[in-house]
């Protein structure tokens, strides 16, 4: 069963930014928007490129450096291509200035 | 009730796979052919000059979608079928044994041909090109275990193929036309930049040169230059460039050689008929007519075209954007220009990482091109597709968030 987990403090996470933690072997990105915290794979989908090495946020939507692959990490959704799968998502929260993510 | 139009796409691309994606995701359940000449359903090509040729993602990971995505979305995949002509009259497509596919709306995305090169020997085994799965394949088996390589042409693929050779232990020496590496695209300033990276990488380059002729005893053993150099070689790679696939329009008037000529939306002068992807000479709003070979291109343009078929009227506006791997290290570059008459760099040119923007005689930008600092480029595309005059000092300050000086968003 996926459970919260401890990754780091809330604080790393600065706004319009994104920052990318190992998970129970897989890597998720979390990024804060209007101060809320979001979490999603940092694997595009398209071809494998970490979406929080120099991914382009914008509002909601974040755009893979490599190729333009753009994804809205509230529902993992493909906004634009060339990715045709979508991302997946993940619960965080912050608890006492710790960053958790459920995974 | 289906609609009872019939939507014929002809070249199986990435341009056209995206175009019938795009079709049926904006609704349109009516009948949709998608006929290509290659055997494999739509793959991308970027990898076949980088991780694909080395051997790093196997078939599976370039293709545009899984195998089965056609049938389950009933787009009728004719893979493997050659076009010879469209029937405008008749608003037929007439395949290689003379059968009859009837169309209400057509779209061409047929892309290009390789060049070829005029030169005594080029028929030799050893002397190779790119545009398909079976070249790579065949340029991988060809250099395994280590081989003596010529890259003819440094633009795109030449320039790729050297990295991917390098990393793959090949000796790499490249023959080019003009004065530095990627000078068509890239210009002499950062063609230098790019063409010190790959001396750093052990790529022999002769400039100013081209190939008089392949010589060998029933297989390619040595390439002989205009200027008289004499380069001994397994394997000759030729990247000179590629011509529009235009011929299914012969008899139409739109087989012209510089590409199919489309309106702003990327509709020929008969109704109906559309064209996209490299194949496509594009009336730009901003560029004016132009054709494009990148893949992010064929991408929008087969997003956009398909709307348009559907009779979105949308034109076609996108700033244009392309990055190339070659090493560790991404060039990109977003927009379009031949000649300029200002370059204004954020970064280092010397360090070799450096966003340069360049600025026409009235101060508009109309291009950027980064090597190894891709996230300004991106920024920059609203600045090229509202033809923005930026403050020079502005764009050189790394400091400033480029998407602040769009007139209006600052």
């Amino acid at each position: 069963m996926a459970e919260f987990v401890t990754v780091g403090r809330a604080d790393e996470i600065e706004e319009g930014e994104a920052k990318a933690f190992p998970v129970n072997g897989a890597e998720i990105a979390v990024s804060r928007v209007s101060g809320t915290l979001y979490g999603f794979s940092d694997i595009c989908t398209h071809r494998q490129c970490n979406l929080s090495l120099g991914g382009e946020i914008d509002g909601t939507s974040i755009t893979c450096e490599c190729h333009g692959s753009m994804f809205d990490m509230t529902t993992g959704e493909v906004l634009e291509g060339p990715a045709t799968e979508p991302i997946a998502t993940f619960p965080v929260r912050e608890e006492n200035g710790e960053l958790l993510i459920e995974a | 009730m289906a609609d009872p139009r019939t939507f014929v796409v002809v070249g199986a691309g990435l341009c056209g796979a995206t175009a019938v994606a795009t079709l049926r995701a904006e609704g349109f359940d009516g009948r949709i052919v998608l006929i290509g000449a290659e055997e494999l359903p739509p793959y991308e090509r970027p990898p076949l000059s980088k991780e694909y040729l080395r051997g790093e993602d196997p078939l599976e990971q370039i293709l545009v979608r899984a195998p089965e995505w056609y049938a389950d979305e009933q787009i009728e995949a004719r893979f493997g079928t050659h076009v010879t002509q469209l029937d405008a009259k008749a608003r037929e497509v007439v395949l290689a044994g003379g059968e009859r596919v009837p169309f209400d709306t057509f779209l061409a995305a047929t892309g290009g041909h390789n060049r070829r090169i005029e030169a005594p020997g080029s028929e030799l085994p050893g002397v190779l090109d790119l545009r398909y799965v079976g070249d790579a394949d065949r340029l991988r088996e060809a250099v395994a275990g280590g081989a003596r390589a010529v890259c003819v042409g440094m633009g795109f693929i030449g320039a790729e193929v050297a990295a991917s050779l390098r990393t793959m232990g090949c000796d790499v020496t490249v023959i080019e036309i003009f004065e530095t590496a990627m000078y068509r695209v890239l210009g002499g300033d950062i063609g230098r930049a790019l063409e010190g990276i790959h001396r750093d990488h052990g790529v022999i380059m002769h400039f100013n040169d081209l190939v008089a002729r392949f010589e060998g005893d029933g297989r390619l053993e040595r390439v002989v230059t205009r200027g008289g150099r004499i380069v001994e070689a397994d394997v000759a790679v030729v990247g000179v460039g590629t011509e529009p696939a235009v011929h299914i329009m012969a008899g139409t008037g739109l087989d012209q050689p510089g590409g199919i000529p489309v309106g702003p939306t990327m509709e020929t002068t008969i109704p109906g008929v559309f064209a996209a992807g490299d194949v496509a000479r594009h009336d730009h709003p901003v560029f004016g007519p132009m054709r494009v070979e990148h893949f992010d291109n064929a991408l929008k343009m087969g997003e956009t075209v398909a709307k348009n078929m559907l009779g979105a009227g949308q034109v076609f506006d996108d700033p244009h954007w392309f990055w190339s791997d070659q090493y560790d290290v991404q060039i990109q570059m977003a927009g379009f220009a031949t000649t300029w008459d200002r370059m204004v760099v954020r970064g280092s040119l010397e360090d070799r990482s450096f966003c340069a923007f360049l600025l026409d005689a009235a101060g508009v930008l109309r291009s950027s091109v980064s090597i190894a600092w891709p996230r300004d480029v991106r920024r920059s595309f609203e600045l090229i597709r509202k033809q923005v005059r930026p403050d020079p000092v502005a764009l050189a300050d790394p400091a400033v968030d480029l998407r602040t000086l769009v007139p209006g968003e600052g």
